[in-house]
């Protein structure tokens, strides 16, 4: 598990979002029934989230701890900045548009 | 909540006074703000929050004697009115309600700020300027900042950050020439200013505020995360560094260089890099849930790429 928070983790806080502070503004019955609905199918989705194995990051801990011991040999660049292009095409794709 | 600012105001005030209903703003999850008028005298009243506050910031007490200093020392702010210790059970300060933008997206786009824009690079400069002058020993509780601070701070996340390392990595092994510290804003970018047409309004957010060098201050508004949007524009989305720069070495007389614009520079992603980290604890840890908070745990890979991006400058 080395992304934070988790997907998992976010389907939580945005229940609890919705659970907390929309549901209970929504007076109209329709758009309250399909809220709910709404709610429920994050639900599975945060179930099946969590029924998946860990992610292992201990190659990642390994190089992180490496730098921080100041083991830095030639390439270490490209290679943190692949890993990172990789995590930034989930978390905000059109970010690295911005760069293009 | 009406009739304990009604008591508190006129207590402060010196008179009984008439109030309007007061609203809480949005935004500040340790400390709340809201907006009341106390016979037509437009006012906010910074509050403490129901949770426990960040460890790195200063207490209400503490940047209501900031903001003092600052006004004395004829930086534009929102005019202090005093510290109350008792609003509905916890402590809060009073000071004036500027008038203006203060959203970074829409400082940087609006058309009609763009004679505003035009002239920020000067005021935001002459502004630092007089932060940086502010007498150090007027402010004794202030704390020093040092690059092991940031390094405490990832510890305290705990998560494998290999970009963030490499940043820090590079800033240890190649400090620029050391100047002395200074009283720095430590927030000091678009989103903490206050913005109308005739341009800069006030300076807002004292609760960063620590010694450090002074290059560290002019470079934390560089940083592309406060560019909302306008990447091309380096400061802050509104306008090149350069007239900035140029203005602030005028009234100075120190003489910043580019090298050290852009180390600092690069020290300001590391810093915000990590505070998405902490910010995301906040939520993760139970403090202050929130989906805000916690998105902005995944924002760190922005702030990442943009380390890696400025680490392929310097090292070119």
């Amino acid at each position: 598990m080395s992304e934070r928070p988790t997907g998992q983790e976010l389907t939580e806080a945005i229940l609890e979002f919705l659970a907390g502070e929309i549901l209970p503004t929504l007076t109209d019955r329709r758009l309250r029934f399909r809220m709910l609905v709404a709610m429920n199918a994050l639900g599975i989705v945060h179930r099946e989230l969590a029924a998946l194995p860990a992610e292992d990051d201990s190659d990642l801990r390994e190089l992180a701890r490496r730098i921080r011991a100041g083991d830095v040999p030639p390439g270490t660049l490209p290679r943190v900045k692949s890993g990172v292009e990789a995590r930034l095409l989930i978390a905000s794709p059109q970010f690295l548009e911005s760069y293009r | 909540m009406r009739d304990a600012f009604q008591t508190a105001l006129s207590g402060l005030l010196g008179r009984e006074v008439e109030i309007s209903e007061p609203v809480l703003l949005a935004g500040g999850a340790s400390k709340e703000a809201w907006a009341v008028d106390a016979d037509g005298r437009r006012l906010l009243v910074r509050r403490a929050a129901a949770t426990v506050m960040h460890h790195h910031t200063l207490s209400l007490a503490q940047e209501f004697a900031v903001l003092e200093a600052a006004y004395e020392a004829g930086v534009t702010v929102p005019k202090p009115y005093g510290y109350l210790a008792d609003v509905a059970g916890r402590e809060a300060f009073v000071m004036e309600r500027l008038e203006g933008e203060t959203i970074g997206r829409r400082i940087v786009r609006k058309d009609e700020l763009a004679g505003a824009r035009e002239r920020l690079p000067v005021q935001l400069a002459e502004e630092l300027a007089k932060i940086h002058a502010i007498p150090a020993e007027r402010l004794p509780f202030l704390p020093e900042a040092r690059l092991e601070r940031m390094v405490e701070e990832l510890d305290e996340v705990g998560e494998p950050h290999p970009a963030i390392e490499l940043g820090l990595w590079w800033l240890r092994e190649n400090p620029p020439p050391r100047r002395p510290a200074v009283v720095n804003h430590g927030d000091f970018r678009i989103g903490n200013v206050v913005v109308g047409p005739a341009g800069l309004v006030g300076v807002l957010d004292w609760e960063f505020v620590h010694l450090d060098e002074p290059v560290r201050d002019l470079a934390f508004s560089l940083v592309r995360a406060w560019r909302f949007g306008v990447p091309e524009k380096r400061l802050g989305g509104i306008g090149d560094a350069e007239p900035f720069v140029e203005r602030y070495n005028e009234l100075t007389g120190r003489d910043v260089r580019p090298e050290e614009l852009d180390y600092w520079e690069l020290a300001g992603n590391v810093a915000w890099a990590i505070g998405t980290l902490t910010q995301a604890q906040r939520h993760l840890s139970g403090r202050d849930r929130s989906v805000e908070l916690a998105t902005l745990g995944r924002l760190s890979a922005e702030v990442e790429y943009e380390i890696c991006n400025l680490l392929e400058q310097v090292t070119a």
